[in-house]
């Protein structure tokens, strides 16, 4: 076979593509060319006011923006010494449970079930399964009702602050929710049976994962980072156990650990990381289901991201019964120099913000690490261990297969463009 | 009761893109008789994705106002149907590229009554980063806000 090539990768979100070059069957070149332009967020900060913060992050990412905006968020409310009122956080954790539950629908069955299934698209899907297709759709939507109900509309929600919320959204808006997010937890659970039916690729990686870890609760807002090898950092620590660099091919920087190398962030390592913290129904689904953890197929993502579905669905539930808001929403910020950092876990992994401000409360430096970056170097040495087990099938076989591993991340490319086409090459 | 959608899309933000939606907000103001009957429901869409589908369900018949590339001269106004799409159909395939033409096509594989979908089309000149109308789709407007006029009256006969 010649080199395999993909000059825009299909159905990730941001614009990329793939170049595997083989030499007597084995890949001797792999690279994910990220040509979507850099977006110099992290400049666009510089003497912005850190209250503007959140929402100009937010805009990095149409599908992810409650993570920009709880990361930075974190960031500053470290840098201010401020901790926010424990009704605040979890208000916190119910939008971020908005954003998991659409990002995930989206993701499982709009972007990876249709190369698990044989078809070219969600279209196709839609054709031969009309019934699955509106589940998908309603799944999702309800993740947006939640973001619209908290943030005031369901893409680029508004109402994040630094110090907490600018308002407290109506308990009757949340709570008139719960019918369909029942009935969202009971399609979610029919969504990891489904799940477990798909035909994936055999690929077993001995992955490093990397995932915030909280004792109490599934990691998503705080904690410390912990890594599958042991290694266990404090947030403010996180640059001390993981580095970014640019790559010649890439609008995207890589990261690797200290140790020179790769590690996946996202939801197999928080799912092998944290299993222990899943809600009743996500933990029973996970034991029912017979996987043994850790997992280690990357196609597989997509069962952890179905277990993820139920337990945010689940944790949305309880949290509306619980909300009673009383107090201000946000404390209020006593302004002074310093620096700090948060992480948040986003639906694609870890995402880390650091900012530096002065006495005025103005951004002096800002530095962005997006999930996708940190998986870029190991969606390339995936696409090493696949390739002999590709290199023998048809073209297009073996091209859709690749894809559909890159895929499998979720990458966000345009958030990692502070990134995918396949080309296959035989020199 | 027949109810009617007219949605403006396109990006604010790059030049004759918002044709559709500058087209609407003038057909508001230029008829607001029709713009405020209760059967009528108008939106402004910049992200064209899955949320369309919202709307679609939810009502007879939907008049999208859109900017359209092709070889007519700019600011040219055209009245299409549903058999017409086809020519709508984008060819990027990632989730950036799901715009209008796949959204009708997952919801006339969904929705079990599909409303009837019309389309008026302005022909663009250039869809720069940052740009204003360009002149040609500027003019044009005045024959765009009467070209939805009349299709909303011919659906709500």
């Amino acid at each position: 076979m010649k080199n395999i090539e993909v000059p825009a990768l299909a159905r990730v979100e941001g614009e990329g593509g793939l170049y595997i070059g083989l030499e007597n069957g084995k890949a001797v070149e792999i690279r994910l060319d990220i040509y979507e332009p850099p977006r110099f967020f992290e400049g666009f900060l510089k003497d912005r006011f850190l209250q503007e913060v959140p929402d100009i992050t937010a805009r990095i990412c149409g599908i992810c923006p409650v993570a920009y905006q709880m990361s930075s968020a974190y960031a500053l409310e470290n840098a201010l010494g401020v901790k926010i009122s424990p009704q605040a956080r979890s208000l916190r954790r119910l939008m971020y449970c908005g954003e998991y539950i659409e990002s995930h629908a989206l993701h499982i069955y709009m972007l990876q079930a249709p190369d698990l299934l044989g078809k070219e698209s969600a279209l196709e899907l839609a054709a031969e399964a009309p019934e699955v297709v509106k589940t998908a759709l309603r799944l999702k939507k309800i993740g947006n009702e939640l973001l619209k109900a908290i943030g005031g509309r369901s893409v680029h929600p508004v109402n994040v602050c630094v110090g907490g919320f600018y308002s407290w959204p109506e308990a009757k808006s949340l709570k008139d929710l719960l019918p369909d997010l029942e009935w969202g937890l009971n399609a979610s659970l029919d969504t990891v049976k489904l799940a477990l039916t798909l035909p994936y690729p055999y690929l077993e990686i001995d992955y490093e994962f990397v995932a915030l870890h909280h004792p109490d609760e599934y990691g998503v807002i705080e904690g410390d980072v912990l890594s599958s090898n042991g290694r266990k950092l404090s947030i403010s620590e996180y640059e001390n156990g993981y580095i970014e660099e640019h790559v010649k091919h890439s609008n995207a920087l890589h990261s690797h650990t200290v140790d020179s190398n790769t590690y996946l962030v996202g939801p197999l390592a928080r799912l092998n990381l944290n299993h222990e913290q899943l809600m009743p129904n996500a933990r029973k689904a996970l034991a029912d289901s017979g996987i043994k953890l850790p997992l280690k197929n990357p196609f597989k993502s997509l069962i952890a991201r179905a277990i993820e579905l139920v337990h945010f669905y689940e944790e949305a539930i309880q949290l509306i019964k619980e909300y009673k808001p009383t107090g201000p929403a946000h404390v209020e910020l006593k302004l002074k120099a310093g620096e700090g950092a948060g992480a948040t876990e986003a639906p694609r992994g870890l995402l880390y913000h650091r900012y530096k401000i002065d006495g005025n409360g103005m951004i002096q430096f800002a530095k962005i690490t997006p999930p996708t970056a940190q998986n870029l170097p190991r969606i390339e040495a995936d696409l090493f261990a696949l390739t002999p087990r590709i290199v023998n099938m048809p073209e297009a076989e073996a091209t859709l297969t690749a894809e559909h591993l890159v895929r499998s991340y979720d990458p966000c490319i345009s958030c990692a463009t502070h990134f995918l086409k396949l080309k296959v090459e035989e020199k | 009761m027949t109810k009617v959608a007219v949605i403006g899309i396109g990006q604010s933000l790059r030049g004759d893109d918002a044709a559709g939606l500058e087209a609407v907000r003038q057909w508001k103001e230029k008829f607001p008789e029709t713009a405020n009957r209760p059967e009528v429901q108008i939106e402004a869409s910049e992200l064209p994705g899955l949320a369309l589908l919202d709307v679609l369900c939810k009502v007879n018949a939907a008049i999208l106002v859109d900017a359209i590339q092709g070889s007519d001269k700019p600011g040219t106004v055209h009245r299409l149907g549903e058999a017409e799409l086809a020519s709508f159909t984008s060819d990027s395939k990632s989730a950036h590229g799901w715009g209008v033409a796949e959204t009708l096509r997952l919801g006339s594989q969904l929705i079990s009554t599909s409303p009837k979908i019309r389309i008026v089309g302005i022909n663009s000149e250039q869809a720069e980063m940052g740009a204003n109308l360009s002149n040609a789709v500027r003019e044009a407007m005045p024959k765009a806000c009467e070209a939805i006029e009349e299709e909303v009256n011919e659906l709500l006969k």
